[in-house]
């Protein structure tokens, strides 16, 4: 294409002709082999047509021959580019972005390295297509939809959170989580800490713990294995939602302590006045922390009244039941929709408690009770708040060794409830009789879409007539929902629901 | 929903409606009988097709869309519900782990409670023992110290420490124990943790093993979804292929219907054209001759037509000519009019012009004069105030005039009437009586006397009246009014309490009620006064009017009642004479009163009858009062009318009684008195020139007195003196005579 266009603007200056041909002469001798042969096959049929000039003619074939088919514009970039080329080199030094048009915005973004320092970067980019560069240059596992769909939120939370996880108190320079916090400050919603290391002793606690660690551990002091205090951090995330933390070492290997676990009371005190300080908090997660009754209460305490709180989520913990009192009053004194207090220590007062705030609820959606002990004082007690319950949706008592008394107060409850879609009573001791209460308190129901009564030794005949009416109740729920989209996702949703539980 | 095989089926129901439609009579044909059919039909069959129609739905309908429907939507749901199984027994299987490990859990908690409550037992019993043997040891020590024999002290000591090593024994027991536990703990953590990993590793695997599955039978279900799809829109295909091909085979027959029915069609066609050519050539030539003929008529007739043509050319052309003739007159005569009208125009003009000068000067002049006019109110106005004032200032001066005349004529009247007494009682010796005459007692003006007002006559005359009855005096005042003539007190007051009584309607309400409490008198008074503002009478002159005319129209009726008796025809050119008799002022009014009275004393002749003979024929009958106001409110308005200008002349005082007053001064002394100073004075000149006389010669006989004194003196003087002594003869002697 390139050849054709510069011969037809070539072919009128005759003239000029001569320099261009002087020009390429010495160049174009080389490659005039090559054209040569398909040249003069295409001239030709003008030539034919066009006698009476046959000057021009000659000249036409005498260019071509001196033509240089590798010449090309192309070959002399545009300003444009050479500019943008300068940018996107000295962007660290000088960074050029919103003055320039779109498609040269577009152009230099695709262009810029995923290195560039933060501080330039953070604020002054927002295509995401620069921040997949970086997670993907990061990480090779990105999970976007984690995120909130956003590749700059995924880049500045695991960022964040990669340097919280590797932090030393008292080594590590706390300025580099103060440093990044004016950069991701508007970017951070969720905070995920699955580790805390504690402040590096090592070198003088080993011997000792070398000797004998039992005595190691009576003799610990406690301020020593104070972790990173989050106040600062989640005071200066103006739009933090969600704090998702475990204070836990891993992969500790052979350098097993104890103490390397302890969630301690000045830990517990700062994380709580941080939490009581962030009024944008949505979803608070506490899990597999050592945390005790006291320490669940004084969390608990610091969120009373919180404006926003939806989800606590304080499972795999040792709280008892002055913890599920704590938890109990928190229900009636914040908007909390979901609260997790699978595998800790409550049992029957504590669920007794539960069960009195529960009564008159009007907000809790999700309960989960998993692993504890609350037997059937606590759940005769969970069994009668739901009779006056009219917004719980989701009640998981898997593993709380109840039995047939608390399955004769649910089948009431099923028959009455109408909010209830899903309840879970697997490994339990729920017996034969049980089932058969359940199955006809399931019989008046038509809501219920799951019921988990796996391991809870119900005879397999009550537990398919159950599935039965489950199935049923489901297909109902299909029909009402009238839109097979919103069909497909309840399934899609149930589906993950089912894994989780 | 609609079934498309519901279609198909109900297609060659309309191939056969058509069909039949064909056959039976048609909505087309000439015949109306058969339309008529034809519409029944048609009815009939839409009918019938739309029972046939129901029928089939009601009966088959939901078979035949779960069939229609099946192909795809089956599977669909068969998919959907071999998913939704495969998804939940998936999750299930993978749950299950998690349920067993939670199972194993609360297992292993269990056990453990169980296992530390032994222990915990165990270390207490342990503790308990410990602390026997402890105590045991200890009081042993106690033993110890009060043994002194050293062989015992030894044995107690052997034997305590033998004591102290049970005990440790049983510790160190105790703690190996433990530690045992400990160690088969540690081990059954690893085993956990392996079992756990190896959950963990099953969990996993089954998690793939499901994802595989499920996306496998994801897979599956969509490529049979797919497949069914494929089929049904095979048989779909197939179907509509089988459709369409019927459909053109149909279309191909009928189109050969038609074009063979075409085909008869033109040759019939045909043929009715050839037919039709022939008759119309033979019609053609017959009547080619019959106009051929005609046309021969014509051109005869042309010709005519062109001969009387030429003759009406030439009688047009002559016509035309005289036009054209009298064209150019009436041009000229147009010019003439034209220049006629240019003429009458200006006139026209000018005279508009004229006009408006004029209009403007009128105008002008009209202004002038209502300045003018304008000016002279004005300066009228100004004479009329400087006449009144000087009218006013005449009055003045013409009184104070009067008043010094009538003072100086009175004190020549007194003198003369002193001058009378003297001569009276001096002269003549004769009782002197002074004369009492009406305008000695005047004083000013005669006629300035104020006209009293129409109530306050009433007030008096009733206040009269009533003293009167007081009194019972029939004797008539000597008339404070001097007027009402012939008119009783008493009459007057009845009429006017009849008025009072009978036209209350004059009177406002709201003062009736006012009026009330009052006493009778003041009552009357106070309802006159309001009737007279009414009626519009306001003097004492309008007040008699009235009466008087109350009294006149009772005589009349009276007499017109006496004459209707007689000759009731001609009471009305009676009645009416005798009115112009009465006061001219009152024509109008009883004229028409008559008119109304023409019909009434009709009516009411015989009431009138009635009436005459009562008693009192004075009375008025209190019905004909109303009619008696209306006619004199008629009357009275006339005159009231033309009052307004005389009421200017009122002010001019009538100097007729003027002269008479001064003529009747200047005769205060009677001729005959005159007559008889005549005398007197004659007599007294006479008695005068006596006394003059008499007084000449008294003065005379004094003077001689004195002349006698005087000579006397003299002669004394002379007697007395010394010559008379040297006269020889002395006088003395002489004059003795006289002294003696």
């Amino acid at each position: 294409m390139q050849d054709t266009v510069t011969t037809s603007a070539l072919l009128d200056p005759s003239h000029s002709s001569v320099s261009t041909q002087d020009k390429s002469s010495t160049g174009g001798h080389t490659s005039s082999t090559g054209p040569q042969p398909s040249k003069p096959s295409i001239t030709p049929v003008p030539a034919k047509s066009r006698n009476p000039h046959p000057g021009a003619n000659f000249h036409r074939m005498r260019r071509i021959i001196a033509e240089d088919p590798e010449w090309s514009l192309a070959i002399v970039p545009l300003l444009t580019e050479l500019c943008i080329q300068h940018i996107i080199r000295n962007f660290q030094k000088n960074p050029i972005l919103k003055q320039m048009l779109p498609e040269h915005q577009q152009k230099v973004l695709n262009h810029l390295s995923p290195d560039l320092p933060l501080a330039v970067t953070a604020n002054l980019i927002d295509n995401e297509n620069y921040w997949l560069r970086c997670c993907m240059q990061r990480w090779p596992v990105c999970h976007v939809a984690h995120h909130g769909g956003s590749w700059k939120r995924m880049f500045f939370e695991r960022h964040l959170e990669n340097l919280l996880k590797h932090f030393i108190p008292g080594t590590t320079d706390p300025a580099v989580i103060l440093d990044l916090l004016p950069l991701c400050r508007n970017y951070v919603r969720r905070v995920h800490v699955d580790q805390f290391l504690p402040p590096v002793r090592l070198p003088a606690q080993l011997r000792p713990g070398d000797q004998s660690d039992s005595g190691s551990e009576g003799e610990m002091e406690e301020p020593t294995v104070d972790h990173y205090q989050l106040g600062d951090l989640v005071a200066g995330l103006s739009h933090l939602e969600e704090l998702d933390l475990v204070y836990d070492v891993k992969d500790c290997g052979m350098n097993f302590e104890w103490n390397l676990f302890l969630f301690t009371y000045r830990d517990c005190h700062s994380l709580a006045a941080a939490i009581k300080a962030c009024h944008t908090l949505k979803i608070f997660k506490l899990t597999r922390s050592k945390v005790d009754d006291d320490k669940a209460r004084i969390i608990i305490r610091s969120l009373l009244d919180h404006p926003v709180l939806e989800e606590l989520d304080l499972s795999h913990n040792l709280i008892g039941d002055r913890g599920a009192r704590g938890a109990a009053k928190l229900l009636s004194h914040s908007r909390l929709r979901v609260l997790n207090l699978a595998n800790n220590q409550v049992r029957a007062p504590g669920a007794q408690s539960l069960a009195h705030a529960l009564a008159h609820n009007t907000n809790l959606i999700s309960l989960n009770l998993r692993l504890n002990c609350i037997e059937d004082e606590g759940g005769q007690a969970l069994a009668h708040a739901l009779q006056t319950n009219k917004c719980l949706t989701t009640l998981h008592l898997g593993g709380n060794e109840l039995s047939e008394p608390t399955a004769t107060l649910l089948s009431q409850v099923l028959a009455i409830n109408t909010t209830l879609t899903s309840i879970n009573l697997s490994c339990n001791h729920i017996g034969l009789d049980g089932g058969k209460q359940l199955l006809e308190g399931m019989s008046d129901n038509k809501t219920l879409l799951e019921f988990d009564l796996r391991l809870s030794d119900v005879a397999q005949e009550s537990e398919y007539l159950i599935g039965q009416a489950l199935y049923a109740n489901r297909e109902a729920a299909r029909q009402r929902a009238l839109n097979p989209n919103h069909f497909m996702s309840t399934i899609t949703a149930n589906g993950p629901e089912n894994s989780v539980g | 929903m609609n079934p498309p095989g519901s279609l198909a089926d109900l297609d060659p129901n309309l191939d056969e409606h058509l069909s039949t439609q064909i056959l039976a009579p048609s909505v087309h044909s000439d015949n109306p009988q058969e339309r008529i059919q034809a519409r029944r039909l048609r009815i009939a069959a839409r009918l019938e097709a739309r029972r046939r129609e129901a029928l089939g739905e009601y009966l088959d309908g939901k078979k035949e869309s779960e069939e229609d429907q099946s192909k795809s939507y089956k599977q669909k749901e068969e998919s959907r519900l071999k998913l939704a199984k495969l998804l939940l027994c998936g999750t299930e299987l993978v749950t299950n782990i998690q349920v067993a490990i939670d199972t194993r859990e609360i297992h292993r908690r269990v056990e453990e409670e169980e296992i530390k409550r032994q222990r915990i037992e165990k270390l207490e019993n342990e503790v308990k023992t410990s602390q026997d043997k402890f105590d045991e040891i200890t009081s042993k020590w106690e033993e110890g110290k009060q043994k002194r024999i050293p062989q015992e002290l030894w044995e107690m000591l052997n034997t305590q420490q033998l004591h102290c090593a049970g005990l440790l024994e049983d510790k160190n027991k105790l703690i190996s124990e433990l530690q045992q536990e400990l160690k088969t703990k540690d081990d059954q953590y690893v085993k956990d943790l392996k079992k756990q990993s190896d959950d963990i590793s099953l969990l996993l695997e089954r998690m793939e093993q499901q994802v595989k599955n499920v996306m496998k039978t994801f897979r599956e279900e969509l490529c049979n979804i797919e497949k069914a799809f494929e089929v049904e829109r095979q048989e779909l295909l197939a179907s509509n292929k089988k459709k369409w091909e019927r459909a053109l085979q149909a279309h191909n027959a009928k189109e050969l219907e038609y074009l063979t029915n075409r085909m008869k069609k033109v040759e019939d066609y045909e043929k009715q054209l050839n037919r039709q050519r022939i008759r119309d050539c033979e019609e053609y030539n017959t009547i080619k001759i019959k106009l051929e003929q005609d046309v021969q008529i014509l051109e005869q007739q042309l010709q005519q037509r062109k001969a009387i043509y030429q003759l009406n050319q030439e009688k047009l052309e002559y016509n035309l000519q005289v036009l054209k003739k009298r064209d150019e007159e009436s041009t000229v005569i147009k010019s003439q009019q034209k220049r006629k009208i240019n003429r009458l125009r200006d006139t026209l003009n000018n005279l508009r012009s004229k006009y408006a000068k004029q209009i403007k000067q009128f105008q002008e002049e009209n202004q002038s004069l209502t300045l003018d006019y304008q000016r002279l109110v004005l300066q009228f106005k100004e004479l009329q105030k400087a006449m009144r004032h000087f009218a006013l200032i005449d009055d003045e001066k013409f009184r104070e005039i009067w008043l010094m005349n009538e003072e100086e004529a009175k004190d020549l009247i007194a003198r003369a009437f002193d001058v009378d007494r003297i001569i009276h009682t001096h002269h003549l010796g004769l009782p002197w009586t002074a004369p009492d005459f009406w305008f000695l007692k005047n004083v000013g003006p005669i006629s300035q006397q104020p006209q009293k007002s129409a109530t306050q006559i009433v007030e008096e005359m009733l206040m009269h009246t009533e003293e009167e009855e007081a009194e019972e005096a029939a004797s008539e005042p000597e008339s404070y009014l001097d007027l009402p003539k012939q008119i009783s007190e008493k009459t007057t007051k009845r009429i006017l309490m009849l008025l009072c009584d009978e036209s209350g309607f004059l009177v406002e309400s709201k003062l009736l009620s006012l009026l009330l409490p009052l006493e009778q008198n003041e009552c009357y008074l106070l309802r006159l006064d309001a009737i007279f503002s009414a009626l519009g009478i306001e003097s004492e002159d309008d007040l008699y009017k009235l009466v008087n005319f109350f009294l006149k129209y009772r005589a009349h009726r009276l007499s017109s009642s006496l004459q209707i008796k007689s000759c009731s025809q001609a009471s009305t050119e009676k009645a009416s004479m005798e009115e112009t008799s009465m006061g001219s002022e009152l024509e109008l009014a009883e004229q028409t009163e008559m008119e109304g009275e023409k019909e009434e004393s009709l009516v009411e002749g015989e009431k009138e009858e009635e009436e005459e003979t009562p008693p009192y024929p004075w009375v008025i009958h209190p019905n004909d009062v109303v009619k008696i106001l209306e006619a004199f409110v008629m009357g009275l308005k006339k005159p009231r009318d033309s009052r307004a200008p005389p009421r200017v002349q009122k002010n001019v005082r009538n100097n007729s009684k003027d002269s008479e007053y001064w003529q009747a001064l200047t005769t205060v002394i009677p001729s005959s008195k005159q007559n008889l100073w005549d005398a007197l004075y004659t007599a007294l000149e006479k008695y005068h020139i006596v006394l003059t006389q008499r007084a000449k010669l008294l003065q005379e006989n004094s003077s001689l007195e004195q002349q006698n004194t005087e000579l006397q003196a003299l002669l004394q003087q002379y007697l007395n003196s010394k010559i008379n002594s040297e006269l020889q003869v002395p006088p003395t002697q002489v004059l003795w005579v006289p002294k003696k």
